[in-house]
């Protein structure tokens, strides 16, 4: 069936634009991207690419730094995002109490999930430095020795970081869905006695559960992606003790140039991120009451 | 008392967990300012608070050195980049928002959101490389694309959710056609949606690492990647440093302030319904 452009329904007129450019941008290289991944591709031999099948993905599902990777970047994501979860919801709670500078206080508050993270991630750098760092500097004194970005803490440190950059979203969100709570629930309970923790976990929790699920997912999938504390801060050390997947996919496709496994990493990653998802959008749908 | 807990030492803690919110919140921002106005002979130096104020790196920075030109790359890219999305994306998501059969369209917007930078940057990297744009402004917009277009498109579906269909339909029997009714009568009505989107697409482009790391060169190289070069934290680099952070991080400060109370039914469009 031909249609031409003038007999065309306005509503595919109206997406036209994007979806040409939503092919061009995004369709063509996911594309690209899975042909790459199947290719031995080195930018360093470039007119030597050979056809590899499945090759890349045995290689780098076997290659213990991508396994590490995957591993710490996973232990960032939990740690990272229950964190952000537990303050972002105590602070709302705080914040929907206040009298006055209710305001104010949410704009501070919101503030730092706006910067350029490279900017938070070298900020902190500098925070936290050993020698340099003002807080490592005061902790000294008062007898707490810590290295922040030694073995053994680094991680950690990413988290904390992380958490100081996004809990502001999780606040965003939870502000708003607790002020679009209905107020009937809460004014039966206190007719009918129910203390403050009662009335939390049984009312407030299960109103807001859909607003804390779409806030997990849209904050973990933004956290898988987590790159520029680790370039800003460790560069994946100590050892590859915070080598997240972004930047192995970033080393192995443009430090070591191998862009077959990069591509083949990467499908991985959205591969997993798939599954996450989908488990996270099944475990959180409330049971059916009969 | 500016918290209203009944019982007096919730109120208390209460108040004590505020203040030390807003502390963490604003410390490393003062810290970073003071750096920035120390002498470079005090530069790094964590037991220096009070000191003779100077201007020296502030005038290092945008006088000598390639940061403003990095100002200009960022500002540029992003605006294009803005511009670019809000074309394609606007009558997109007014699609989306009024005629049936889009349901999966709606989803595939979200999930072209959520696509990790790691999948497409290697095919846009190929790409660019074969047509001599990497070290582009334009190769930086076309990566950018990629995130600011689905995210502006998710964020408008939401205000245009909210418009009533009534007013078009008035419109059209007024004799203007859908595309007419769509241009004059209800992108006006969502015009305070369009800036916010507009400024959210730019905050995130201006905040880009990744692709700009990639793909810029010494005469595209955008600010987040000239940041990045303090790297080496040498003594006397350190004010200047702190001067280029502060410079990134104010307009972005003061722009995503000016869409605050926007940000909410953007960010959950309208799959959240609370």
């Amino acid at each position: 069936m031909l249609m031409n452009a003038a007999q065309m329904h306005i509503k595919y007129k109206l997406i036209l634009p994007l979806v040409f450019l939503l092919f061009g941008i995004m369709l063509y290289p996911l594309f690209f991207s899975l042909w790459l991944s199947l290719q031995d591709y080195r930018l360093t031999r470039i007119n030597d690419v050979q056809f590899v099948g499945l090759e890349n993905f045995g290689l780098i599902a076997t290659d213990p730094s991508f396994l590490n990777a995957m591993g710490n970047t996973i232990s960032f994501v939990v740690g990272a995002v229950i964190l952000e979860l537990i303050l972002g919801l105590s602070l709302a709670l705080l914040i929907q109490k206040l009298v006055i500078f209710r305001g104010a206080i949410r704009s501070i508050l919101l503030a730092p999930m706006f910067i350029t993270p490279i900017a938070v991630g070298l900020m902190f750098r500098f925070l936290l430095n050993s020698e340099i760092g003002i807080i490592p500097f005061y902790l000294l004194k008062v007898g707490i020795s810590l290295d922040w970005f030694g073995p053994g803490l680094a991680l950690f440190s990413i988290v904390l970081i992380d958490v100081w950059q996004w809990t502001p979203f999780m606040l965003l969100m939870f502000l708003a869905g607790l002020e679009a709570l209905p107020k009937t629930p809460f004014e039966a309970a206190r007719v009918d006695g129910a203390g403050r923790w009662l009335t939390f976990s049984s009312i407030t929790l299960p109103l807001l559960r859909p607003v804390i699920v779409v806030a997990l997912i849209i904050r973990a999938l933004d956290a898988f992606k987590v790159f520029e504390y680790v370039f800003a801060i460790t560069r994946g050390g100590p050892g590859n003790s915070t080598e997240t997947i972004m930047y192995y996919i970033y080393q192995t496709g443009f430090r070591f140039f191998r862009m077959g496994e990069a591509a083949a990493a990467s499908i991985l990653l959205i591969i997993f991120i798939l599954i996450f998802v989908i488990l996270i959008v099944n475990l959180s749908r409330p049971k059916v009451i009969k | 008392m500016i918290i209203s807990f009944e019982n007096q030492l919730s109120r208390f803690l209460g108040t004590i967990a505020i203040f030390t919110a807003i502390i963490v919140v604003l410390f490393p921002f003062f810290w970073i300012f003071l750096e920035s106005l120390k002498p470079p002979s005090l530069g790094g130096r964590p037991d220096v608070w009070f000191f003779e104020p100077t201007w020296e790196n502030w005038s290092e920075i945008v006088l000598n050195s390639g940061v403003p030109l990095n100002i200009l790359n960022s500002f540029f890219i992003a605006l294009i980049t803005v511009v670019i999305s809000l074309i394609c994306g606007a009558p997109a998501a007014y699609a989306f928002s009024r005629f049936r059969g889009f349901h999966g369209a709606r989803y595939s917007i979200l999930a072209a959101e959520m696509m990790p930078p790691a999948i497409l940057i290697l095919p846009l990297f190929l790409l660019l490389y074969k047509l001599e744009l990497i070290d582009s402004r334009i190769g930086v917009i076309i990566a950018h694309l990629t995130f600011v277009v689905p995210v502006i498109t998710w964020f408008l579906i939401g205000f245009f959710d909210e418009v009533p269909k009534d007013l078009e339909d008035q419109a059209m029997i007024d004799g203007y056609t859908r595309f007419q009714a769509f241009y004059k009568v209800i992108l006006p009505i969502v015009r305070p949606g369009l800036g916010a989107a507009a400024v959210f697409g730019f905050v995130l482009s201006w905040n880009d690492l990744f692709y700009s790391l990639l793909l810029t060169g010494a005469e595209s190289r955008t600010l987040p990647v000239a940041i990045a070069s303090f790297w080496t934290f040498r003594g006397i680099e350190l004010g200047k440093m702190a001067v280029a952070i502060l410079i990134a991080v104010i307009p972005v400060l003061i722009l995503s302030y000016s869409i605050q109370k926007h940000l909410i039914r953007g960010i959950g469009g309208s799959g959240v319904k609370y």
